[in-house]
Protein backbone atom coordinates (compact mmCIF):
# COMPACT_ATOMS: atom_id res chain seq x y z
CA UNK A 1 0.00 0.00 0.00
CA UNK A 2 1.79 3.42 -1.42
CA UNK A 3 0.78 5.29 1.77
CA UNK A 4 1.90 2.70 4.62
CA UNK A 5 4.61 3.82 6.76
CA UNK A 6 7.84 1.29 6.70
CA UNK A 7 9.06 0.30 10.22
CA UNK A 8 11.37 2.98 10.48
CA UNK A 9 8.97 5.92 9.43
CA UNK A 10 6.35 4.22 11.92
CA UNK A 11 9.19 4.39 14.44
CA UNK A 12 10.52 7.95 14.07
CA UNK A 13 6.53 8.56 14.17
CA UNK A 14 5.64 7.61 16.92
CA UNK A 15 8.50 9.20 18.91
CA UNK A 16 7.69 12.40 17.57
CA UNK A 17 4.63 12.19 18.41
CA UNK A 18 5.49 10.54 21.95
CA UNK A 19 7.58 13.55 22.94
CA UNK A 20 4.61 15.39 21.96
CA UNK A 21 2.66 13.69 24.16
CA UNK A 22 4.36 14.11 27.35
CA UNK A 23 4.36 17.47 26.88
CA UNK A 24 0.66 18.04 25.79
CA UNK A 25 -0.25 15.78 29.17
CA UNK A 26 2.41 18.12 31.27
CA UNK A 27 0.10 21.22 30.35
CA UNK A 28 -3.32 18.90 30.72
CA UNK A 29 -1.55 17.95 34.28
CA UNK A 30 -1.37 21.77 35.23
CA UNK A 31 -3.89 22.75 34.49
CA UNK A 32 -5.89 20.29 36.39
CA UNK A 33 -3.73 20.13 39.25
CA UNK A 34 -3.31 16.04 39.14
CA UNK A 35 -0.98 13.02 37.25
CA UNK A 36 -1.73 12.29 33.85
CA UNK A 37 -1.19 8.62 32.88
CA UNK A 38 0.24 7.86 29.47
CA UNK A 39 0.35 4.92 27.49
CA UNK A 40 1.78 3.95 24.15
CA UNK A 41 0.16 5.81 21.17
CA UNK A 42 -1.43 4.24 18.84
CA UNK A 43 -0.60 4.62 14.64
CA UNK A 44 -2.87 2.78 12.06
CA UNK A 45 -3.71 3.27 8.20
CA UNK A 46 -7.58 3.20 7.90
CA UNK A 47 -9.88 3.94 4.65
CA UNK A 48 -12.16 6.51 4.09
CA UNK A 49 -15.02 3.89 5.03
CA UNK A 50 -13.24 1.81 8.03
CA UNK A 51 -12.30 5.53 9.40
CA UNK A 52 -16.48 6.41 9.43
CA UNK A 53 -16.84 3.15 11.56
CA UNK A 54 -13.63 3.20 13.40
CA UNK A 55 -15.30 6.06 14.49
CA UNK A 56 -18.56 5.40 14.71
CA UNK A 57 -18.04 3.12 17.29
CA UNK A 58 -15.79 5.31 19.69
CA UNK A 59 -18.62 7.93 19.77
CA UNK A 60 -21.30 6.13 21.54
CA UNK A 61 -22.34 8.79 24.21
CA UNK A 62 -19.46 11.59 23.86
CA UNK A 63 -18.74 14.78 23.12
CA UNK A 64 -16.25 15.44 20.55
CA UNK A 65 -14.45 18.66 20.06
CA UNK A 66 -12.91 18.98 16.40
CA UNK A 67 -10.15 21.33 15.21
CA UNK A 68 -8.14 21.43 12.21
CA UNK A 69 -4.09 22.09 11.82
CA UNK A 70 -2.39 23.23 8.62
CA UNK A 71 1.50 23.27 8.73
CA UNK A 72 4.15 23.71 5.57
CA UNK A 73 4.64 21.92 3.15
CA UNK A 74 1.32 19.92 3.03
CA UNK A 75 0.89 19.18 6.49
CA UNK A 76 -2.24 18.99 7.85
CA UNK A 77 -5.42 17.40 9.47
CA UNK A 78 -7.92 17.21 11.97
CA UNK A 79 -7.63 16.48 15.69
CA UNK A 80 -10.55 15.25 17.77
CA UNK A 81 -11.02 15.12 21.54
CA UNK A 82 -13.30 12.64 22.47
CA UNK A 83 -14.94 12.57 25.81
CA UNK A 84 -17.29 10.20 27.44
CA UNK A 85 -20.38 12.00 28.90
CA UNK A 86 -19.80 11.37 32.27
CA UNK A 87 -16.34 12.86 31.87
CA UNK A 88 -17.65 15.98 30.12
CA UNK A 89 -20.75 16.54 32.98
CA UNK A 90 -17.66 16.21 35.42
CA UNK A 91 -15.56 18.90 33.41
CA UNK A 92 -16.39 22.05 36.21
CA UNK A 93 -15.31 20.01 38.78
CA UNK A 94 -12.13 19.33 37.09
CA UNK A 95 -11.34 22.36 35.94
CA UNK A 96 -12.24 24.26 39.39
CA UNK A 97 -15.09 26.41 37.87
CA UNK A 98 -18.29 27.69 39.46
CA UNK A 99 -21.63 26.66 38.70
CA UNK A 100 -22.65 28.49 35.70
CA UNK A 101 -19.42 30.32 35.29
CA UNK A 102 -18.73 28.60 31.74
CA UNK A 103 -20.95 26.35 29.77
CA UNK A 104 -19.63 22.66 29.80
CA UNK A 105 -19.42 23.31 25.77
CA UNK A 106 -16.85 26.28 26.60
CA UNK A 107 -14.89 24.05 28.73
CA UNK A 108 -14.29 21.46 26.46
CA UNK A 109 -13.49 23.76 23.72
CA UNK A 110 -11.31 25.44 26.56
CA UNK A 111 -9.04 22.21 27.37
CA UNK A 112 -9.16 20.41 24.19
CA UNK A 113 -7.53 23.55 22.28
CA UNK A 114 -4.94 23.56 25.04
CA UNK A 115 -4.38 19.74 24.25
CA UNK A 116 -4.29 20.24 20.63
CA UNK A 117 -1.95 22.86 20.40
CA UNK A 118 0.22 22.00 23.06
CA UNK A 119 0.55 18.63 21.41
CA UNK A 120 0.53 19.92 17.45
CA UNK A 121 3.02 22.97 18.56
CA UNK A 122 5.83 20.50 19.94
CA UNK A 123 4.85 18.02 17.01
CA UNK A 124 5.34 20.72 14.49
CA UNK A 125 8.68 22.74 16.28
CA UNK A 126 10.36 18.57 16.01
CA UNK A 127 10.18 18.77 12.27
CA UNK A 128 11.08 22.32 11.62
CA UNK A 129 7.46 23.28 11.17
CA UNK A 130 4.46 25.48 12.03
CA UNK A 131 0.78 24.54 12.58
CA UNK A 132 -2.05 27.37 12.24
CA UNK A 133 -5.08 25.93 13.91
CA UNK A 134 -9.24 26.31 12.87
CA UNK A 135 -11.56 27.15 15.73
CA UNK A 136 -12.08 24.46 17.56
CA UNK A 137 -15.64 23.07 17.04
CA UNK A 138 -17.99 21.02 19.39
CA UNK A 139 -19.95 18.63 17.69
CA UNK A 140 -23.44 17.85 18.87
CA UNK A 141 -23.77 14.91 21.23
CA UNK A 142 -26.05 12.31 18.78
CA UNK A 143 -23.13 9.69 17.13
CA UNK A 144 -24.92 10.54 13.77
CA UNK A 145 -24.26 13.69 14.09
CA UNK A 146 -20.19 13.16 14.62
CA UNK A 147 -20.19 10.32 12.71
CA UNK A 148 -21.99 12.51 9.87
CA UNK A 149 -19.41 15.22 10.79
CA UNK A 150 -16.41 12.82 10.16
CA UNK A 151 -17.61 12.36 6.54
CA UNK A 152 -17.72 16.01 5.79
CA UNK A 153 -14.12 16.43 6.76
CA UNK A 154 -12.96 13.26 5.41
CA UNK A 155 -15.28 13.11 2.29
CA UNK A 156 -12.53 13.51 0.18
CA UNK A 157 -10.06 11.33 2.11
CA UNK A 158 -9.46 7.97 0.09
CA UNK A 159 -6.83 6.45 2.84
CA UNK A 160 -5.57 8.33 6.56
CA UNK A 161 -3.41 7.73 8.87
CA UNK A 162 -5.30 8.18 12.63
CA UNK A 163 -3.43 8.32 15.72
CA UNK A 164 -4.81 7.84 18.79
CA UNK A 165 -3.44 9.06 22.22
CA UNK A 166 -4.98 8.47 25.54
CA UNK A 167 -5.12 11.07 28.59
CA UNK A 168 -6.32 9.30 31.81
CA UNK A 169 -6.46 11.65 34.43
CA UNK A 170 -5.93 9.25 37.39
CA UNK A 171 -7.34 11.27 40.18
CA UNK A 172 -10.77 11.60 39.14
CA UNK A 173 -11.02 8.57 36.81
CA UNK A 174 -11.27 11.16 33.73
CA UNK A 175 -10.58 9.70 30.47
CA UNK A 176 -10.20 11.68 27.32
CA UNK A 177 -8.88 10.17 23.79
CA UNK A 178 -7.13 12.59 21.07
CA UNK A 179 -7.68 10.92 17.46
CA UNK A 180 -5.74 12.58 14.80
CA UNK A 181 -6.65 12.59 11.34
CA UNK A 182 -4.06 12.83 8.83
CA UNK A 183 -5.39 12.50 4.88
CA UNK A 184 -4.15 10.80 2.70
CA UNK A 185 -1.94 13.70 0.38
CA UNK A 186 -0.56 15.13 3.77
CA UNK A 187 0.51 11.24 4.58
CA UNK A 188 3.40 11.70 2.01
CA UNK A 189 4.28 14.81 3.07
CA UNK A 190 4.94 13.78 6.61
CA UNK A 191 6.57 10.46 5.43
CA UNK A 192 8.93 13.21 3.18
CA UNK A 193 9.76 15.08 6.44
CA UNK A 194 10.05 11.64 8.51
CA UNK A 195 12.72 10.23 5.85
CA UNK A 196 14.26 13.51 6.16
CA UNK A 197 15.02 12.91 9.95
CA UNK A 198 15.98 9.63 9.76
CA UNK A 199 18.75 10.20 6.92
CA UNK A 200 20.13 11.98 9.81
CA UNK A 201 20.27 8.58 11.15
CA UNK B 1 38.91 0.89 31.07
CA UNK B 2 35.17 0.85 29.45
CA UNK B 3 31.42 1.20 31.11
CA UNK B 4 28.77 -0.97 30.33
CA UNK B 5 25.91 0.76 29.13
CA UNK B 6 22.41 -0.18 28.44
CA UNK B 7 19.87 1.72 26.42
CA UNK B 8 16.47 1.33 27.05
CA UNK B 9 13.36 2.48 24.92
CA UNK B 10 11.12 1.22 22.53
CA UNK B 11 11.84 3.87 19.67
CA UNK B 12 14.87 2.99 17.49
CA UNK B 13 15.15 6.22 16.64
CA UNK B 14 15.17 7.43 20.77
CA UNK B 15 17.69 4.53 21.37
CA UNK B 16 20.11 5.94 18.42
CA UNK B 17 19.28 9.52 19.63
CA UNK B 18 20.93 8.79 22.99
CA UNK B 19 23.77 6.29 21.31
CA UNK B 20 24.99 9.51 19.34
CA UNK B 21 24.35 11.94 22.57
CA UNK B 22 27.42 9.60 24.37
CA UNK B 23 30.43 11.95 25.04
CA UNK B 24 33.10 10.59 22.53
CA UNK B 25 35.29 10.68 25.30
CA UNK B 26 33.47 8.02 27.23
CA UNK B 27 34.64 4.19 26.41
CA UNK B 28 31.87 2.47 26.57
CA UNK B 29 30.13 -0.95 26.03
CA UNK B 30 26.32 -0.54 24.88
CA UNK B 31 23.52 -2.85 24.92
CA UNK B 32 20.10 -2.35 23.70
CA UNK B 33 16.98 -3.16 25.03
CA UNK B 34 13.48 -2.55 23.33
CA UNK B 35 11.65 -2.60 26.65
CA UNK B 36 11.60 -3.18 29.79
CA UNK B 37 11.35 -7.03 30.29
CA UNK B 38 14.19 -6.77 27.64
CA UNK B 39 16.29 -4.90 30.41
CA UNK B 40 15.65 -7.28 33.24
CA UNK B 41 16.40 -9.64 31.31
CA UNK B 42 20.33 -7.85 30.40
CA UNK B 43 20.52 -6.71 34.24
CA UNK B 44 20.09 -10.34 35.54
CA UNK B 45 22.54 -11.32 33.16
CA UNK B 46 25.45 -8.95 32.97
CA UNK B 47 27.16 -6.25 35.12
CA UNK B 48 25.65 -2.69 33.17
CA UNK B 49 27.34 0.17 35.20
CA UNK B 50 25.19 2.67 33.70
CA UNK B 51 21.31 2.13 32.43
CA UNK B 52 19.21 5.09 30.14
CA UNK B 53 15.65 4.00 30.59
CA UNK B 54 12.63 5.59 28.61
CA UNK B 55 9.31 5.52 31.07
CA UNK B 56 6.65 4.75 28.08
CA UNK B 57 6.97 1.75 26.79
CA UNK B 58 4.82 -1.61 26.21
CA UNK B 59 5.78 -5.11 27.66
CA UNK B 60 6.83 -3.13 31.13
CA UNK B 61 7.26 0.45 31.59
CA UNK B 62 10.14 2.53 32.84
CA UNK B 63 8.01 2.64 36.46
CA UNK B 64 8.11 -1.12 36.48
CA UNK B 65 11.77 -1.78 35.76
CA UNK B 66 12.79 0.70 38.53
CA UNK B 67 10.84 -1.30 40.59
CA UNK B 68 12.13 -4.38 39.69
CA UNK B 69 15.39 -2.59 40.34
CA UNK B 70 14.94 -1.70 43.90
CA UNK B 71 13.15 -5.08 44.61
CA UNK B 72 15.80 -6.85 43.35
CA UNK B 73 18.56 -4.93 44.74
CA UNK B 74 20.28 -4.32 41.27
CA UNK B 75 23.42 -1.93 41.24
CA UNK B 76 23.13 0.39 38.15
CA UNK B 77 23.06 3.66 37.92
CA UNK B 78 19.77 4.68 35.90
CA UNK B 79 19.10 7.62 34.49
CA UNK B 80 15.43 8.52 32.43
CA UNK B 81 15.05 9.83 29.28
CA UNK B 82 11.52 10.15 28.58
CA UNK B 83 8.90 12.64 27.29
CA UNK B 84 6.75 11.78 30.57
CA UNK B 85 7.71 14.95 31.80
CA UNK B 86 5.45 16.11 34.55
CA UNK B 87 7.12 16.99 37.71
CA UNK B 88 4.90 14.47 39.59
CA UNK B 89 6.49 11.69 37.08
CA UNK B 90 10.02 13.15 37.88
CA UNK B 91 9.65 12.87 41.92
CA UNK B 92 8.22 9.57 41.45
CA UNK B 93 11.27 7.92 39.02
CA UNK B 94 13.99 9.57 41.54
CA UNK B 95 12.37 8.14 44.47
CA UNK B 96 12.84 5.09 42.94
CA UNK B 97 16.59 5.53 42.87
CA UNK B 98 17.16 6.96 38.92
CA UNK B 99 19.86 9.48 39.73
CA UNK B 100 18.28 12.42 37.17
CA UNK B 101 15.47 12.74 34.78
CA UNK B 102 16.38 14.23 31.51
CA UNK B 103 13.36 15.11 28.85
CA UNK B 104 13.29 13.86 25.47
CA UNK B 105 15.00 14.30 23.07
CA UNK B 106 17.79 14.19 25.30
CA UNK B 107 21.19 16.65 23.82
CA UNK B 108 24.48 15.46 24.23
CA UNK B 109 25.47 18.71 26.35
CA UNK B 110 22.88 18.11 29.06
CA UNK B 111 23.90 14.44 28.87
CA UNK B 112 27.10 14.90 29.69
CA UNK B 113 26.17 17.78 32.25
CA UNK B 114 24.38 15.10 34.06
CA UNK B 115 27.06 12.31 33.60
CA UNK B 116 29.46 14.74 35.07
CA UNK B 117 27.25 15.91 38.17
CA UNK B 118 26.93 12.06 39.12
CA UNK B 119 30.53 11.22 39.09
CA UNK B 120 30.16 9.32 36.16
CA UNK B 121 32.37 11.31 33.70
Amino acid sequence: MAYELNEDQQDCLQELINVAMGQASDQLARYLDTFVFLTVPNIELVNGHGLSSTLESNTDSTAVVSQGFFGYEGIRGEALLVYQHKDSDRIADLLGYEPGELSVEEQLIDISSILTTTFLNVFASQIENQMSYSAPKLLAHTQDTVSDYIKQVSFDWEMALKVNINYQVTDYSFNCEMILLIPAAAIENIKMVIDRILEDY
Amino acid sequence: MSSSVLICDDSNLARKQVLRSLPDSWEVDVQLAKHGVEALEVLNNSDIDVMFLDLTMPELDGVGVLEAIKQDDINVDVFVISADIQPEMQSKVLDLGAKAFLRKPVSPDVLLDTLKQHGIM
